[in-house]
């Protein structure tokens, strides 16, 4: 029989640094944005994420045709993603990624429902690059230099979208169907 | 008592106990008990599978019943 009050483990040490680390944090952001707590308004937040990531796998999709100064428009996408990333993350008190000791039993429900959707989404379009790179790797074998560096290059910045898609999914579910913060009745 | 007294009262988020009235979470046995002792309620008190009737609507049908039974105890 194993005994039940073991040593913490060096695991249980550091989710208890990332409880104590994530609530000093939460405990400064906690009020912050009072205006952007309703559905409404994480629902736009969503869709300019939505649109900024959007812009991102276009971008990647057009440089792979040799298009590379299209990969200037991913600056004003990021531009547009880290403000409004920031602030979705602090609406939501970073529920998409918060220690599982800061969430109660029904966010860790909502959260584990939206993970579960962010990894299948993030598995499904991962298949996207790497098709992409296989096919074009194994299809462009007598092409310059030149061509084969756009392949690589385009192939990681759709991997990069791809990626940035399914990180940001979780959130992005938990802040549309988050109802609005709940008025003390 | 408001959402956000209860939510802290039984640790949790005021989106939450929001959750619990509305069904759309049903609350681990914990969580049921450490509301139930707020209240100072049983379990079955507090939750039920079905909708509760209004109070009096109990209360009427209870006195109803009694009489009833009585009334029946009478006749026999």
């Amino acid at each position: 029989m194993s005994a039940t009050n073991s040593e913490p483990t060096i695991l249980d040490r550091y989710e208890d640094f990332r409880t104590r680390r994530f609530l000093r944090h939460e405990e400064t952001y906690a009020n912050a944005l009072p205006r952007w707590r309703t559905q409404h308004r994480r629902r736009m937040l969503v869709v300019g994420i939505g649109a900024s990531l959007g812009l991102m796998a276009c971008v990647s999709v057009v440089c792979a045709f040799g298009f590379r100064q299209a990969a200037l428009l991913w600056v004003p996408a990021t531009l547009v993603f880290f403000p409004m990333w920031l602030m979705l993350q602090i609406v939501l008190g970073r529920q998409g990624d918060a220690p599982r000791r800061t969430l109660d039993e029904f966010e860790l429900q909502q959260r584990n429902n939206a993970r579960s959707i962010g990894l299948v989404v993030t598995q499904n379009l991962m298949l996207l690059p790497i098709g992409y790179l296989i096919i074009a790797s194994t299809t462009m074998r007598d092409v310059d230099a030149k061509a084969a560096l756009d392949m690589a290059y385009a192939g990681g910045l759709m991997t990069l979208a791809v990626l940035m898609i399914g990180g940001c999914l979780p959130a992005m579910i938990l802040g549309w169907t988050r109802r609005s913060d709940e008025l003390a009745t | 008592m408001t959402r956000a007294q209860l939510a802290e009262l039984i640790n949790v988020n005021p989106q939450t106990v929001g959750a619990l009235e509305r069904g759309d979470h049903y609350p681990s046995l914990d969580l049921a008990f450490r509301i139930c002792d707020v209240f100072g309620l049983p379990v079955e008190a507090v939750f039920s599978r079905k909708p509760f009737a209004p109070l009096s609507t109990e209360l009427y049908a209870r006195n109803d019943r009694a009489q009833g039974g009585a009334h029946v105890r009478h006749e026999q």
